[in-house]
């Protein structure tokens, strides 16, 4: 099975490799696996004034899954919220073209978007009543 | 109670697709020849591989059990024996060869077996996700790093023996987690045997087959990111 040129440029050319320290104000992290494939993910927003302004990844899997989530990564910078709620792993399909097989690894790149806003959100939450 | 482990099925019959023979339409009652006029019958597409090959829905099997069976079966269906037959009956030959050998292969490793199991007994993967062993996850990340810093750095010189060393005892750390986890299915597997053949249907052995099936899910996932680092570590470092 070919990948797809986006595919291979992400891969060659990953965006947003790294990481934020965990406990730095208006972090999110999230972190999901398939444990069908043994893919492991790690996606992190940075918040300012319910803007995404930056964002990081590590993944530990195959070609699609890499690609996955620096797409998402570059996604994600300049949304809001409320926008990067919205995105759905179809998309990332269609952008990068994934074939049927590959389909979950896109799943897994959606699962970690929403894993980093809950985390976000909660840390969030957890602030306001801090300081009531 | 029922401590059989063999078949569950008696010869020759199995779950079939239809209660009449495609051919003559005589009634049929699971028979894979039907009785008149000797036509092979269509298995059913709904069988599950451990009734297909006759044994019950246990995690220990003899293997040595199960390759009897699939030679039996194998000899029953097997495209070969239907070369000078009708078109219907070799397409039924070849329906059925595909639905064992998916089930021997399936049956025959004892973590696919479990994870079918898990399948048939759980729905599907996700109903039953746990939550992702986060520690587990950050080490793989870690040690991808390093992965990819080895692979960057010059071969013989003193970073590369330095990064080699760490490689090498983090591997062995895993390779013995594996092995673990392993042991844990195993003790798993017995207790789901056991469990069924009790028999009971009492909500504390409900409580009881809950319990055995989440914790197999998780050492079965923990198993599988573990088991994809090694291979990653053992490609790398050799």
């Amino acid at each position: 099975m070919a990948y797809s040129d986006k595919v291979v440029d992400h891969f060659n050319n990953p965006r947003n490799m790294g990481s934020f320290k965990k406990d730095e104000e208006g972090v999110g992290t999230g972190m999901v696996g398939a444990p069908e494939c043994g893919d492991v993910m790690k996606l992190q927003i940075k918040v300012q004034n319910d803007t995404i302004v930056d964002a990081k990844f590590k993944t530990f899997g195959c070609g699609s899954a890499i690609a996955s989530s620096s797409l998402a990564t570059e996604w994600l910078k300049g949304k809001t919220i409320d926008e990067a709620q919205k995105i759905k792993n179809t998309d990332i399909v269609q952008e990068l073209n994934l074939p049927p097989v590959k389909i979950h690894c896109s799943v897994l790149a959606e699962d970690a978007i929403k894993a980093a806003l809950a985390d976000y959100q909660k840390k969030a939450d957890g602030a306001l009543i801090d300081t009531k | 109670m029922d401590h059989q482990h063999t078949h569950s099925a008696s010869p020759r019959e199995l779950q079939m697709a239809r209660s009449m023979c495609w051919h003559c339409q005589s009634e049929m009652s699971g028979e894979y020849f039907c009785e008149r006029c000797v036509k092979v019958q269509p298995v059913s597409k709904e069988l599950d591989y451990f009734t297909c090959m006759g044994f019950p829905r246990r995690l220990t099997i003899d293997p040595r059990q199960l390759e009897t069976k699939f030679y039996e079966l194998s000899r029953a269906f097997h495209p070969d024996f239907f070369q000078n037959k009708s078109a219907e009956e070799q397409t039924i030959s070849l329906s059925n060869s595909a639905l064992l050998n998916t089930a021997y292969r399936t049956l025959r490793d004892p973590i696919e077996r479990a994870e079918y199991l898990l399948d048939l007994e759980a729905g599907s993967v996700k109903q039953i996700r746990n939550s992702p062993p986060a520690d587990l996850f950050e080490e793989i990340l870690e040690l991808q790093d390093t992965l990819n810093e080895y692979r960057a750095v010059e071969q013989t010189s003193e970073a590369e023996s330095t990064l080699r060393t760490k490689l090498q005892s983090e591997r062995n750390m895993l390779e013995q987690r594996q092995r673990n986890m392993e042991a844990a299915l195993q003790q798993l597997f017995v207790q789901w045997d056991a469990l069924q053949d009790r028999g009971e249907a009492t909500s504390q052995a409900r409580a009881e087959r809950d319990r055995i099936l989440k914790e197999m899910r998780e050492h079965l996932s923990n198993r599988t990111y573990v088991k994809n680092i090694v291979s990653d570590l053992v490609s790398t470092i050799g």
